[in-house]
């Protein structure tokens, strides 16, 4: 990317980042803001559909999608998406349509119009990874993270399956690591980055979900983490909300925060705590940030 | 429960169903040489009771009516962990979409009615409100589920930290999404999507 061109996306937020991840869209637009990187809403988007539809109805969750990119055509720039599922979602549908006439033609008939579904799809760790580029949010950095350790967390749908969001490797992607050594911090190597959380069941069995976050926070916290880092809204649920549930329920204290991609990187960069929102989150992180000497 | 004998013969193996599953799924039960990696790093694997490499088994063994009778299909959640790893390619998180769907569809015998009527709310919501009403759906899970207190904790929390909005903005193209919705209904009514 040459220095006179800025970067442009159409921005699809997904339905949690206007609900219980308000604090996700509100440091994104800062962030961006700050970086001088363009984002515009997509007007009238909708739900992607997430895991419910197609887990039960895949012609609908790729109608429903493809809808979603036509809607996305009438911004300029590829689409930023911020939520790891609607990420997965909208990329998968891509995929799927790419692959199978029969579908395609479903899908056409089902949305009444020809597909408009090629323009890139981007999450925002792409974009800042490698848009924006390590060396660029290195001079951007204002107040290097020092002395943070950080589990960055990836859960599934970042990179899995093979083939379909290319974000990163699917077994050992390092995509967060290296943006967050460009801002300063530390990251920890550990083992359960890529395990499942149980998003998909917070409604349904939040006993499977205490289960598995459970795991999660625990490995976090053995590898010496001071906080946990994530690129979607439902792993920030269950992590961040049903922390203190968790910590009753296996008599244990973890007392981890969990924050955004975007705040981090944003804390970096300068942005104030407000600006952030890092007051919604429920495990209050300022102990920690104050101990280190970043607020 | 009594293990019922698995007989295997014409009669008892529908291999129509297990086409179907295919069809939509769009990969082949027979590739499975049952390694059991997805099994392996299935991490809800214990929830259930066919482990995902015996959900292909049966189903190589058309003997689909063992898998939807148990919730182990419901009780996947969709990590793609098994896709990932296969080493022939069997996809099988779409094979679990498959089997939903069908099962879905004839309203089966499913011991899983909570994550079906989380499913349909999810679903529902996007046809009332175009995007998902946060609060709305938990608590109409909980009056419909019959389990009014869960997670009531959270609730005076998550309204302090403005993560509850009490009123939701509904979407100015319902009208066009509300038709990918009947089309679809449509198409299905004439025979022309499963």
């Amino acid at each position: 990317m040459s220095e006179s061109t800025p970067l442009k996306y159409a921005y699809y937020p997904g339905c949690s980042l206007h609900a219980s991840a308000g604090e996700y869209d509100l440091s994104t637009r800062e962030l961006f803001k700050e970086l001088e990187i363009g984002l515009t809403e997509v007007p009238d988007w909708f739900c992607c559909g997430a895991t419910p539809a197609h887990n039960v109805d895949e012609l609908l969750s790729l109608s429903l999608c493809a809808k979603n990119l036509e809607l996305a055509e009438q911004v300029e720039g590829d689409l930023a998406v911020a939520c790891a599922a609607c990420f997965s979602r909208l990329k998968t549908t891509q995929h799927v349509l790419a692959e199978s006439d029969v579908k395609r033609k479903q899908v056409e008939k089902a949305i009444d119009a020809p597909l408009k579904i090629d323009g890139k799809v981007k999450h925002l760790l792409d974009i800042i990874a490698h848009d924006l580029g390590l060396e660029k949010l290195k001079s951007a950095v204002k107040k290097p993270l020092a002395g943070l350790k950080v589990a960055c967390y990836y859960g599934c749908l970042l990179t899995r399956p093979t083939d379909v969001p290319n974000l990163d490797c699917v077994e050992a992607p390092t995509i967060m690591e290296d943006v967050l050594a460009a801002v300063g911090a530390e990251t920890v190597p550990w083992t359960h980055r890529l395990e499942c959380c149980g998003a998909n069941f917070t409604l349904s069995r939040p006993g499977v979900v205490i289960q598995l976050t459970n795991a999660i926070l625990d490995s976090a916290k053995a590898a010496g983490a001071d906080c946990v880092m994530v690129g979607c809204p439902l792993c920030h649920g269950n992590l961040d909300i049903r922390q203190k549930e968790i910590e009753g329920v296996y008599n244990t204290s973890y007392a981890l925060p969990v924050f955004y991609i975007t705040q981090l990187v944003g804390m970096a960069c300068g942005l104030s705590p407000e600006k952030l929102g890092l007051g919604a989150l429920i495990v209050n992180p300022m102990p920690l940030l104050k101990s280190k000497g970043l607020v | 429960m009594k293990k019922k004998k698995m007989i295997i013969s014409q009669e008892t193996m529908d291999v129509d169903f297990v086409r179907k599953v295919e069809s939509l799924s769009g990969t082949s039960v027979r590739r499975c040489f049952q390694c059991g990696k997805c099994s392996a790093g299935c991490p809800m694997a214990t929830f259930m009771e066919h482990p995902p490499n015996r959900v292909v088994r049966l189903l190589q063994l058309g003997q689909w009516q063992r898998i939807l009778a148990g919730r182990s299909i419901w009780y996947c959640a969709s990590c793609e962990t098994c896709s990932t790893r296969c080493p022939n390619k069997v996809h099988l998180a779409s094979i679990m979409d498959a089997l939903r769907k069908l099962s879905w569809d004839a309203e089966g015998p499913s011991k899983e009615s909570y994550v079906q009527l989380a499913n349909k709310l999810f679903l529902q919501n996007i046809r009332t409100y175009g995007r998902q009403y946060e609060m709305r759906l938990a608590a109409v899970f909980n009056v419909k589920s019959g389990q009014f207190l869960k997670d009531l904790m959270l609730g005076p929390k998550l309204l302090a930290k403005g993560k509850l909005k009490m009123f939701h903005h509904k979407n100015k193209n319902m009208t066009e999404i509300e038709k990918i919705f009947t089309r679809i209904e449509a198409m299905r009514h004439k025979g022309e999507a499963l």
